[in-house]
């Protein structure tokens, strides 16, 4: 079978940050990361606060330079073609911040020049972008008064300037309304479909993971736990399958020493048992409950969302 | 976002040529420019304290009696250190705008270098320069009877690159300690001019420094420019060939200031102040 050719290939990278003067104190922040992204795929980056997502996403980026490993993107080293490469790729994060008293179109306008951009092909991709992300109506406002959600759009209109063939997105669509992030997710979901761009993205929402990423990995103290597409890591994990129940009684004495239960939760008046196979278990739990006279009043199988994961491997 | 799902125009980057690179200098000019004309602290920049300085010095000269030549070496010195510091401070807005609006990395994920940051925002600091110099003449010509172009005019154009190409330079200095220090470094924006121009001979000859201070005078270019722009006014040159040694100082000092910011850059790549700047 013909092997995809990688748009990112990281290998071993590993970044200690360095602060104070007179005591020193040092936070590893990577510590050997490795990923492979290939072309054309939405790659997911999950992981606890300071688990070292926005560090790999920026060396990856060019902004940091590792201590240790390698890295290339489209083939080209993030150290040694740094310079070169920055043509092909940006960035755009939820907390973008850009010079105050820049207008929406100056500040893309500014970006697009340093990008090479200028004369009909800059003003024609100025105006395209403000247009795409509904900007336009808000051309005589200052950077500073434009409300989250604009500016966050500003990020992303900027992040497509140079119609980059790797996108590096770190939490994109944090604290947002739904409904602009489920556009935002929906704009990201064309960029790939569209112009083939490779998409790499830092998120705390889940859903937004499953929704969007081929595939996703699970960071945590600066190394990669686990990786795979969402349903792989639910298997790998191997978290169980959990089988919701309505009973009467709520909760039958003898219930958690069932053979393969692995948790049983109260949640209201439904009653979610973990157990290790739902294929396997639920035919002798339902017979369990049946001989007991428990009323069954719903049951419904689930396979773990990809949060219960998170948590699983966060722990 | 607009329900459209039209792709984006799939015209490609240009190649990379002169013309590009002259966009991305613009770029930073660009910037420059409209912060300049946006902004009312600007203005002040370019009229208030050069008007201020030039009139204080002005009357300080005539209540000292001073002849015109005398007056002359002086208000040289006054439209020297004006024009270097807006010009200067122009070529740190390069740096300092990003590090106000905490936007420092968005600029250096770009195929940006040195020379575009500095030599973009030093154009619109030369601009912003003559503005100064023509307002300082004006005011010194009319009050004092100042004559701003004593040497003829291509001794004072001469004068006024080398001041441009001494503000380039502590410019990049600037941008440097600020990429390596953060906004605690801020400061040497404003205060870095007063340093070199004291130590130039701003308002007096350096034979009346010590003498191992007129050894780092003599390495400053700044000293021969204000040299060279006196001796138009009759005072005796006390070096050979000033304009030619003050170019040659400002670009050997020019390469030196692009590797120290290029380092800094670096640096900061390294040890992440880069991604704290934006944050």
């Amino acid at each position: 079978m013909p092997v995809a050719p990688l748009a990112v290939d990281a290998r071993d990278l590993a970044k200690t940050f360095r602060s104070g003067w007179l005591r020193r104190r040092e936070t590893a922040a990577l510590r050997g990361a490795s990923l492979q992204v290939p072309r054309g795929a939405i790659y997911g980056l999950l992981g606890p606060n300071g688990a070292g997502k926005t560090t790999l996403l920026s060396i990856l980026a060019t902004l940091l330079l590792p201590d240790r490993g390698s890295a290339t993107i489209l083939g080209h080293d993030v150290v040694r073609e740094a310079f070169a490469l920055r043509r092909r790729l940006n960035m755009a994060s939820g907390n973008a911040s850009f010079v105050w008293s820049l207008r929406p179109g100056e500040v893309l306008s500014f970006y697009g020049r340093l990008y090479g951009l200028h004369g009909r092909v800059l003003r024609g991709r100025v105006g395209e972008l403000l247009e795409r992300f509904e900007l336009t109506p808000h051309l005589k406002t200052e950077y500073n008064e434009l409300s989250t959600g604009l500016k966050q759009r500003l990020a992303l209109a900027k992040a497509l300037l140079n119609d980059p063939e790797v996108l590096f997105l770190d939490e994109p669509t944090l604290g947002l309304d739904p409904d602009v992030s489920i556009r935002i997710r929906s704009q990201i979901s064309e960029l790939r479909r569209e112009r083939g761009t490779t998409v790499i993205l830092t998120t705390h929402y889940m859903r937004e993971a499953e929704e969007l990423c081929d595939r996703i990995a699970f960071i945590k103290g600066g190394l990669i736990l686990a990786e795979g597409s969402a349903d792989e890591l639910k298997r790998q994990i191997r978290i169980g399958d959990v089988i919701a129940l309505r009973l009467e009684p709520a909760v039958p004495a003898g219930l958690a020493e069932l053979p393969g239960m692995l948790s049983v939760q109260a949640r209201g008046d439904r009653l979610d048992c973990t157990v290790d196979s739902a294929e396997k278990r639920l035919p002798d739990l339902l017979k369990w409950l049946c001989d007991r006279g428990v009323l069954i009043r719903d049951c419904q199988v689930r396979e773990p969302d990809l949060e219960e994961v998170f948590v699983e491997l966060a722990r | 976002m607009s329900s459209r799902a039209e792709p984006l125009g799939a015209s490609p980057l240009p190649a990379e040529g002169w013309a590009t690179e002259w966009v991305r200098l613009t770029a930073f000019a660009y910037r420059n420019l409209i912060m300049a004309r946006r902004n009312v602290f600007f203005v002040f920049e370019l009229t208030f304290w050069p008007g201020v300085a030039m009139l204080s010095h002005g009357l300080l000269t005539r209540f000292l009696d001073l002849t015109p030549e005398m007056t002359a070496f002086i208000l040289v010195g006054t439209v020297a250190l004006s024009a270097v510091q807006v010009c200067q401070l122009d070529v740190a807005y390069a740096v300092l705008f990003d590090i106000w609006s905490k936007s420092m990395k968005h600029q250096f994920l770009t195929p940006v270098r040195i020379h575009h940051l500095a030599l973009g925002s030093w154009l619109v600091g030369v601009g912003r320069g003559v503005i100064v110099w023509a307002l300082m003449a004006l005011i010194g010509g009319r009050a004092f009877g100042f004559d701003f172009i004593g040497g003829g005019p291509l001794h004072v154009a001469l004068f006024l690159l080398g001041c441009f190409l001494t503000a380039l330079v502590i410019g990049m200095l600037v941008c440097a300690l600020v990429v390596l220090f953060g906004t605690r470094a801020e400061t040497s924006a404003w205060a870095a001019v007063n340093f070199f121009v004291m130590l130039a001979g701003i308002y007096y000859p350096i034979s009346v420094l010590p003498g191992w201070v007129q050894a780092i005078s003599a390495a400053i270019p700044l000293t021969y420019f204000l040299d060279a722009i006196r001796a138009g006014y009759g005072f005796p040159s006390q070096f050979a060939h000033p304009f030619a040694t003050g170019f040659a100082l400002s670009l050997v000092y020019v390469i030196i200031a692009h590797w120290a910011l290029a380092a800094a850059i670096t640096r900061s790549r390294r040890t992440g102040l880069l991604l704290k700047l934006s944050e």
